[in-house]
């Protein structure tokens, strides 16, 4: 038949067609068979291929969806905790501002405190090294002046002795030696 | 020197003192020169130099005492000093003293004065100080014009001292 219908189109004028639109009516049987065993083709070998390639794209997909969520979630957790954070800094913060407050003011009050020991020590010693001073003043003028009588004694003693107080001396010490027992 | 040998010397030079017949005089002059060799740092010195040689210091010592001290005085004296002892001339002049009193008796007491004392003034001292400390003595007038004043004696180990010196002394310490 196949034969048959070969050597019918060749027979026929290829140069010349049935319609100006429409083809040949055997074209379009051939032809249609011919899609159809290649739609046929395609469905039963590529269909597969497709669909599990659809499926594995739809599975990753997914995965990408999953991932994108749990990152999501994650950061929405992270959001949290920075805000959280974010709140215990400002905390902390008032806390230390006030704690560095109370502890300036302990520092300025101890600050007078020192320093106004330290001047009234600072004027108790300076009164005490006066009066040191006036003492050791006065003590030491007193021993110059017991040191130059000391000195002058002997000297006005010795120039003021006449033979005769010598005499009365010897006469006195006879008599009183001579009193004694 | 040894207490022992200043005992000797001075028993050696008792002896011949008393052999010649007037220890008296020697003991009273040795007590000066004893006296004066204490109180004299250049006479003390020059006796007791060893550079100087023993014949030049005796003639040192008959120059110093010939005509005012008694032969024998002189050759004592210069015998110690010839001998190398003068430095300890004092003590062995000063055992001899005591030695001479303690035979007649006496304890030495030995007086020091600004000025000279007459011979009136030492009789009533001795007598005074004979009173005072019950034993006689033989008294010795060492003129010392360092105690300014008054007298001061020493009988044994007992000081009487009644002198501007140590007055001026207790004064000075009070200030």
């Amino acid at each position: 038949m196949i034969i048959r219908a070969i050597t019918l189109f060749a027979a026929e004028d290829h140069t010349v067609t049935h319609n100006w639109l429409l083809p040949e009516t055997a074209e379009i049987i051939y032809g249609g068979l011919a899609s159809l065993l290649v739609f046929g083709l395609l469905y039963k070998f590529a269909g597969p291929l497709a669909k599990k390639a659809l499926a594995a794209r739809s599975e990753r997909i997914q995965k990408e969806l999953d991932g994108a969520a749990q990152a999501r979630s994650s950061s929405e957790i992270d959001a949290a905790e920075i805000r959280k954070t974010l709140g215990d800094i400002a905390s902390e913060r008032s806390r230390l501002l006030a704690e560095a407050d109370v502890q300036a003011a302990a520092l300025i009050v101890d600050g007078r405190n020192r320093i106004a020991s330290e001047i009234a020590d600072l004027e108790a010693k300076a009164a005490a090294d006066l009066v040191a001073a006036r003492g050791r003043g006065a003590e030491e003028l007193r021993s110059e002046i017991s040191l130059l009588a000391s000195l002058a004694v002997p000297t006005v003693v010795q120039a003021t002795l006449t033979d005769q107080t010598k005499q009365d001396l010897i006469e006195e010490f006879i008599s009183s030696v001579g009193a004694k027992r | 020197m040894s207490k022992a040998s200043i005992e000797a010397y001075a028993r050696a030079l008792f002896e011949i003192a008393e052999a010649e017949g007037h220890i008296d005089t020697v003991e009273n002059e040795l007590f000066h020169v004893a006296r004066a060799f204490e109180s004299n740092e250049q006479l003390r010195s020059t006796l007791t130099d060893a550079t100087i040689p023993a014949d030049r210091r005796q003639n040192i010592v008959d120059q110093l005492l010939g005509g005012k001290a008694s032969n024998t005085t002189t050759q004592l004296v210069s015998l110690v000093v010839g001998s190398g002892r003068s430095k300890d001339l004092p003590a062995i002049i000063d055992t001899l003293v005591k030695r001479a009193s303690s035979e007649k008796e006496l304890e030495v007491a030995e007086v020091r004065s600004a000025v000279e004392l007459s011979a009136d003034q030492q009789k009533r001292l001795a007598a005074a100080l004979t009173k005072a400390t019950g034993k006689q003595v033989n008294l010795k007038v060492v003129v010392d014009p360092a105690v300014i004043g008054g007298l001061v004696a020493t009988v044994g180990d007992e000081v009487i001292d009644d002198t501007v010196r140590t007055r001026l002394e207790q004064l000075k310490s009070r200030i």
